[in-house]
């Protein structure tokens, strides 16, 4: 091979990208031109610098409207707004526990130890939002495994309580019973499908034994997706979802 | 995401977090780093839910300290990296706080990665993570989707062709070009020399 044959490969061979036989003919060559040696070095060099890229995953796409909808909700007046910005980091800090049942437990903890004031701007931030009422779920879903993985079924079973937010949002409490820890570097993912579109609703994980209650949130646009599906995915891999379903249900 | 040399440049957008133009300026910059803020936390943290938690704190964050950015002191994306690195070790701390919470039995949730690596190992890394990151953020989306398939996917050229319906050379040609490209990114900052100590 010549190293004009050679060169436009070069990068695919840092990367491991190039067939067997193509990869031992790219050696070959190497093994006898510094040329080669030279640019492959470089693009080495960037291939070790990618193992400290993170995993090209984007977060779900709800949160830039909760984060927008946060704004808005907090916007001060001019005049007061130096004020209520130290009472309110500190009420979004709370309100973002209310906002997850796993963290109920920490509330209780942290609650005795918060000045008055606070507490008022928990409770008033926490009702805008809705995390603190006890709303009537508008749909309960069944998330029963599908037939896979019932073939190793281990008596687990989930079900899933959706509540519109004031948002827009669309808040789902998870409830599962005996739901599998995930594999090493997996999580599970819960999904709002509509034919071959998916939205997420976020991502969990689980004890195994016992019950798992989790709170997700996912944007408007769900409320016509009507199939629920939970997967187990992987860290580092292909952004796609994975086909790895675990749970299904539809809405009614 | 790549920046259109047409669009207002961090910095501009930062003055208007202030005024009638807030939302437009936090989506731009939301759209811009939300990828890098996210995948620098899992890093950090290591839970996923915690690393949602973060790009909401971040970016709040961003809205609320805009008066603190100081554009003549460094860029907006090192200050960003300060701004993200500060919260994630705050969660990292409640984190930890929640583990040992989990082993009492307190909690239905688990944490997805031990504690083995302190917080400071962790953090040191983070800053060569969130370069790179934004090295690859500033690929267009054909080169970015090669470099993803084939670093983080682990396909090779031939099922990168197969899967994107690109032909075999012009992959090739993507991937080197990407290579070369994250290589001039990386360099400006030294960040080649400091991954391969």
């Amino acid at each position: 091979m010549k190293c004009a044959e050679v060169h436009p490969n070069l990068a695919a061979f840092a990367l491991g990208g190039l067939e067997p036989e193509g990869a031992t003919e790219i050696q070959r060559h190497l093994d006898s031109c510094s040329d080669c040696q030279s640019e492959l070095k470089e693009h080495r060099k960037v291939n070790r610098a990618l193992e400290a890229a993170p995993p090209p995953t984007p977060p779900p796409a709800y949160l830039r409207e909760e984060v927008l909808s946060r704004v808005r909700a907090e916007q001060p007046s001019p005049s007061n707004r130096e004020e209520a910005e130290e009472s309110s980091v500190e009420a979004h800090r709370i309100s973002q526990r209310t906002s997850r049942f796993n963290r109920f437990k920490d509330l209780r903890i942290i609650l005795p130890s918060v000045a008055a004031a606070a507490v008022v701007a928990v409770i008033a931030v926490g009702v805008f939002f809705g995390f603190l009422r006890e709303e009537t779920p508008v749909a309960t879903i069944q998330l029963i495994p599908t037939p896979h993985e019932a073939s190793g079924l281990k008596g687990y079973w989930g079900v899933a309580e959706i509540r519109p937010q004031p948002s827009g949002n669309q808040q789902v409490e998870l409830k599962l019973n005996n739901f599998e820890k995930p594999k090493t570097n997996s999580y599970y993912e819960m999904w709002f499908v509509s034919g071959d579109k998916r939205i997420s609703a976020g991502s969990f994980t689980s004890v195994g034994r016992g019950e798992t209650r989790v709170l997700l949130n996912v944007s408007p646009e769900a409320s016509t997706y009507h199939t629920l599906l939970i997967t187990e995915e992987h860290v580092g891999k292909h952004p796609a979802p994975s086909e790895e379903v675990a749970l299904k249900g539809e809405v009614p | 995401m790549t920046q259109r040399a047409d669009e207002p440049s961090d910095e501009q957008l930062m003055t208007n977090l202030d005024g009638a133009g807030v939302e437009v300026a936090l989506s731009k910059l939301y759209d811009r780093y939300n990828r890098t803020v996210f995948g620098v936390g899992l890093r950090i943290i290591g839970d996923r839910s915690m690393a949602e938690e973060l790009v909401q704190e971040v970016f709040l964050k961003v809205w609320r300290s805009s008066s603190t950015f100081d554009s003549s002191r460094g860029s907006f994306s090192t200050w960003l990296y300060r701004v993200t690195r500060s919260c994630a070790l705050d969660l990292y701390r409640k984190r930890a706080h929640r583990i040992r919470q989990v082993s009492n039995g307190e909690l239905h949730m688990a944490a997805e990665r031990d504690s083995s690596a302190g917080p400071q190992e962790v953090l040191d890394d983070s800053g060569l993570s969130w370069r790179v990151s934004r090295a690859l953020e500033m690929l267009d989306e054909p080169h970015r989707e090669v470099t993803d398939l084939a670093y983080f996917g682990g396909l090779i050229q031939r099922e990168i062709s197969e899967r994107t319906d690109v032909p075999l050379g012009t992959v090739k040609s993507r991937t080197a070009n990407a290579l070369k490209k994250l290589r001039a990114e990386l360099a400006l900052g030294d960040t080649l020399q400091e991954a391969i100590r």
